[in-house]
């Protein structure tokens, strides 16, 4: 027999996992537009009967902001059924936009007068731009790094390079020993350790050049005339592995910003949160 | 990448939520097995950690980093397999955090600073600013600073607690200086009766500071003055309700200038059109013109023409009238004008050397019918005789009897006892008194039987006096015969064609009540003020800026000639009069003033505070005293 308890965690999230999961971001738009008309005709009635709407539209605003936080805080607490992530990604990019068009709506402008006003309005816009940027990459990188045809953890990719190059140093010395030839063992000192060292080409792979793919088989055909068949078979095993690294290094590339642009976002947010309650306090105390 | 490499067997967990990562693979080496420690030490040292099974130590590499090696520990228990240790690294995780708290830091040294160090103490900038002050503001704020406004302010944080809890009423501080005409605190400061509903209102629900130079004022839309009135409309063209009935020419004029006779009339006869303006313009100040036109003043508009009338009309103090009998005592009149003893005698037969009436005003002033020879024959000689002994002596207090302040001083102002004793002097003699010389500049002087006033131009001082004396005892009188004297003086002072100067030909005259409420009689020697709608503005000095200087005034100002001006000043009401010109309607300024072209917000016309101004205290000028140096 079920005991009804009125209320509980195990419910709650029977009925989070009953909303329908949607990919499709235009529903989350057209609720914010809805919401922003209202929130805006809403002012101006309270323009009209000689009110002040800033204090409306400010705490609204303020709710937005609070809100727009919490995505960091659902992301520390995985474990509570608070809905998908990719919802909150999803409400969070939404009500980032929302938040700018009421900001601009409480301000009455786009800049403000006065220092405390003019670094929340610089630190907000900043955020928001970030935020618009982080969007922008996570709609396409994670794509691309689909479309490489490799996956990787990006803790792990230092072992991966280190695994690569060792592999690499391996073939070169087998080939020495078998075959007497230092060529390629020079080659590899001179030019291709460079590039096995690290990640390299890094802003190439952010902007989607195919400069290291070049780079890589240019290397090899220079080496290729200089070598007999049994050296050849060799450089073929490290054009392999220099392909395989070139993959790895696109990863390192495209995770590095998927990941440190919330270096930005994350502390000028927070600058921004700490500004807003500098802001509410002065109105309530010189305002209100 | 090989399908099964991430397997829980063939890797380890990846903890990027964990403070540090292995210092290797931040060189791009190949991370330890282990990780670095909870502490930031390197907890790759040695591959694994021994276990003491059965007195014998066994190695404890997990199968995933190869199982146990091929050496296994030492006879310690020491793992055989030792490598330098690394320096780890702060993961992403670990970097945002600090980042965040750097961030959130800032804000807070930013504030921090800002309130320890008062930027008109240190020359700190101030995060606190809201903003630069309007220029009006910001110039009385400049010594005493935000606490002018902000009582709260530098009043430490028990204070911005209490602020926060109770209502800072920062419109408070604005009726410190501003004052209005009504209730500060009241739509539009009307001071309206208890029955009527009014809202209460704040400064800051229009005023805005910290906006920069200029102070952001709300430009009330209709919608807006729509949320109180009950009479609500889109637009001026759409709904405003039409101009009242006497618009704008509520109140009679104070000089009673007939634009019709002297537009259609005067101005066209050839004796005058070179005299006369050829615009509205010619008589009418319009530069900086603002709710009211002014015409100029007198010496240019009207004295072309009408100068030499004010001269023409004299005052007659007192004539010689005709007289029954001699009864003058000669002897005084002899001894009183120096005259030989020889005309102390008396003529056996009199025969009056006048058949004049007595003047008006000395009628009034002695009390006595000036057509009723045996009534004033005795007193009006008294006053001879008594005019030959001290001149003008007993005229003044004649004078001073009738108002409560004497005015004999404005009223004989000028006058020569010498003129008014001979002339005494003679009529005592029963003879005509001869001037040496004709009155040709204006004043007081003698001329056969008469003494007289002769206005040198307009606004003569004594002229005006006169006209003012005659209001004043005309409705101040307790006798009945005595009212119909002062009456029948005033009414000739008054009138256009013999009062003195012909002052009331164009001053309107008219009746207020005093603080008793009894009504008195007023010239309005000046231009009136304009009609009390303080609720209303208007700027010609626009209008005539567009459309021109030339005949711009008649698209609104048209003449209506059906009406008789001049009859509106027959009686003394000013509430009953009608104008020169036809009334303004609303499709006047609607042939301009619509949605289409120069659209109309209410605040173009209408002001909302009642008469704003400054309290006394602001408009005391305190300069510093200059320093000794």
């Amino acid at each position: 027999m079920r005991i009804n308890q009125g209320f509980s965690l195990v419910h709650v999230w029977g009925v989070l996992s009953r909303i329908p999961k949607t990919r499709n971001p235009w529903g989350y738009l057209g609720f914010a537009a809805l919401l922003f008309l209202v929130i805006w005709v809403w002012t101006i009635q309270i323009d009209r009967s000689l009110g002040i709407s800033a204090f409306a539209s400010g705490w609204i605003l303020f709710g937005i902001l609070a809100f727009l936080s919490l995505f960091s805080a659902r992301k520390r607490l995985p474990f509570l059924p608070l809905a998908s992530s990719s919802r909150w990604f999803h409400l969070h990019a939404v009500g980032g936009f929302l938040a700018l068009f009421l900001f601009w709506l409480h301000t009455g402008g786009m800049w403000s007068q006065g220092l405390y006003g003019q670094i929340l309005t610089a630190l907000f816009y900043i955020t928001s731009i970030s935020g618009v940027g982080g969007l922008v990459i996570e709609k396409i990188y994670p794509r691309q790094l689909t479309y490489s045809g490799i996956e990787i953890i990006y803790e792990r990719i230092p072992g991966e390079i280190a695994e690569i190059r060792e592999e690499v140093e391996s073939l070169i010395l087998k080939c020495t020993e078998e075959t007497g030839s230092s060529t390629l063992a020079e080659h590899y000192l001179e030019t291709l350790s460079w590039y096995f060292q690290r990640p390299r080409f890094f802003m190439n792979n952010i902007f989607g050049s195919h400069l290291s793919q070049h780079w890589v088989r240019q290397q090899c055909m220079i080496l290729e005339r200089f070598l007999d068949k049994n050296e050849r078979k060799y450089l073929d095993g490290i054009y392999v592995l220099a392909e395989k690294k070139r993959k790895i290094d696109f990863h390192y590339a495209l995770q590095t910003l998927l990941k440190t642009w919330l270096l930005v976002h994350i502390p000028l947010a927070a600058a921004v949160m700490a500004m807003v309650f500098w802001h509410l306090i002065l109105i309530q105390v010189f305002f209100v | 990448m090989e399908e099964n490499k991430f397997d829980h067997d063939q890797s380890h967990y990846e903890r990027p939520n964990l403070p540090y990562r292995c210092g290797r693979a931040a060189l791009w080496q190949t991370p330890c097995n282990q990780g670095p420690e909870a502490d930031g030490t390197c907890g790759g040292i040695r591959e694994c950690n021994p276990f003491l099974k059965n007195d014998r130590w066994e190695c404890r590499r997990d199968k995933k980093f190869g199982g146990p090696c091929e050496d296994g520990p030492g006879s310690g228990g020491k793992c055989s397999i030792q490598r330098p240790p690394c320096a780890p690294r702060s993961t992403l995780r670990v970097i945002r955090g600090r980042l965040v708290v750097l961030a959130v830091g800032v804000v807070l040294a930013l504030i921090g600073s800002s309130l320890a160090l008062d930027p008109r103490v240190g020359g700190i900038v101030s995060i606190s600013n809201a903003g630069p002050l309007s220029k009006s503001h910001a110039k009385f704020t400049e010594k005493v600073g935000c606490p002018s406004c902000h009582v709260a302010h530098g009043k430490g944080p028990v204070a911005w607690i209490k602020a926060v809890f109770n209502n800072s009423d920062l419109s408070t501080q604005c009726v410190n200086c501003h004052s209005f005409g009504g209730p500060s605190f009241k739509a539009h400061n009307a001071n309206l009766s208890p029955d009527r509903k009014v809202q209460g209102t704040q400064c800051v629900m229009c005023h805005r500071e910290h906006g920069g130079p200029t102070m952001s004022t709300r430009f009330l839309t209709p919608e807006q003055c729509g949320s109180c009135h009950k009479n609500t409309f889109e637009s001026f063209e759409r709904g405003h309700p039409e101009f009242s009935e006497k618009f704008p020419y509520f109140n009679r004029n104070s000089i009673k200038f007939d634009h019709n006779s002297h537009l259609k009339k005067h101005f066209d006869n050839p004796k005058f059109s070179d005299k006369a303006p050829d615009s509205c313009a010619g008589c009418h100040t319009i530069t900086l013109s603002d709710r009211e036109i002014r015409p100029e003043g007198y010496e240019v508009v009207c004295a072309a023409c009408h100068d030499s009338q004010i001269k023409k009309k004299e005052l007659i103090l007192i004539r010689l009238p005709e007289l029954m009998q001699d009864l003058i005592d000669r002897k005084l009149l002899v001894q009183a004008c120096n005259l030989p003893h020889s005309q102390s005698k008396k003529e056996e037969e009199f025969l009056s050397v006048s058949t004049e009436q007595l003047a008006l005003v000395s009628a009034f002033l002695l009390n006595i019918p000036e057509d009723d020879l045996e009534t004033y024959d005795q007193p009006l000689q008294d006053l001879i005789l008594a005019m030959a002994e001290e001149s003008h002596v007993p005229f003044a207090d004649l004078i001073n009897q009738q108002t409560p302040e004497p005015m004999a001083m404005s009223l004989l102002a000028g006058l020569n006892p010498e003129v008014l004793k001979r002339a005494a002097c003679s009529w005592g003699l029963n003879q005509e008194y001869e001037p040496p010389a004709e009155a040709m500049f204006g004043g007081w002087y003698a001329d056969m039987l008469e003494v007289r006033y002769k206005p040198s131009g307009h606004a003569d001082p004594v002229a005006k006096s006169w006209v003012e004396f005659a209001l004043a005892v005309s409705s101040s009188q307790e006798n009945d015969d005595k009212t119909v004297r002062a009456q029948a003086m005033r009414d000739q002072l008054l009138s256009s064609k013999d009062g003195v100067g012909g002052c009331i030909k164009c001053h309107a005259v008219t009746s207020n009540k005093d603080l008793k409420h009894h009504f008195q009689l007023k010239v309005n020697w000046n231009y009136g003020k304009v009609s009390d709608s303080p609720y209303v503005r208007y700027k010609h000095e626009d209008h005539i800026d567009i459309l021109g200087t030339k005949s711009s005034c008649l698209n609104c100002h048209t003449l209506n000639t059906e009406v008789d001006y001049m009859a509106s000043f027959k009686d003394y009401d000013p509430g009953n009069w009608v104008s020169n010109f036809e009334s303004i309607r609303k499709e006047t300024c609607s042939q301009c003033h619509s949605e289409t072209q120069i659209n109309l917000e209410c605040q173009r016309c209408h002001i909302y505070h009642l008469k704003p101004s400054f309290k006394k205290e602001m408009l005391a000028v305190k300069a510093d005293p200059p320093s000794s140096t």
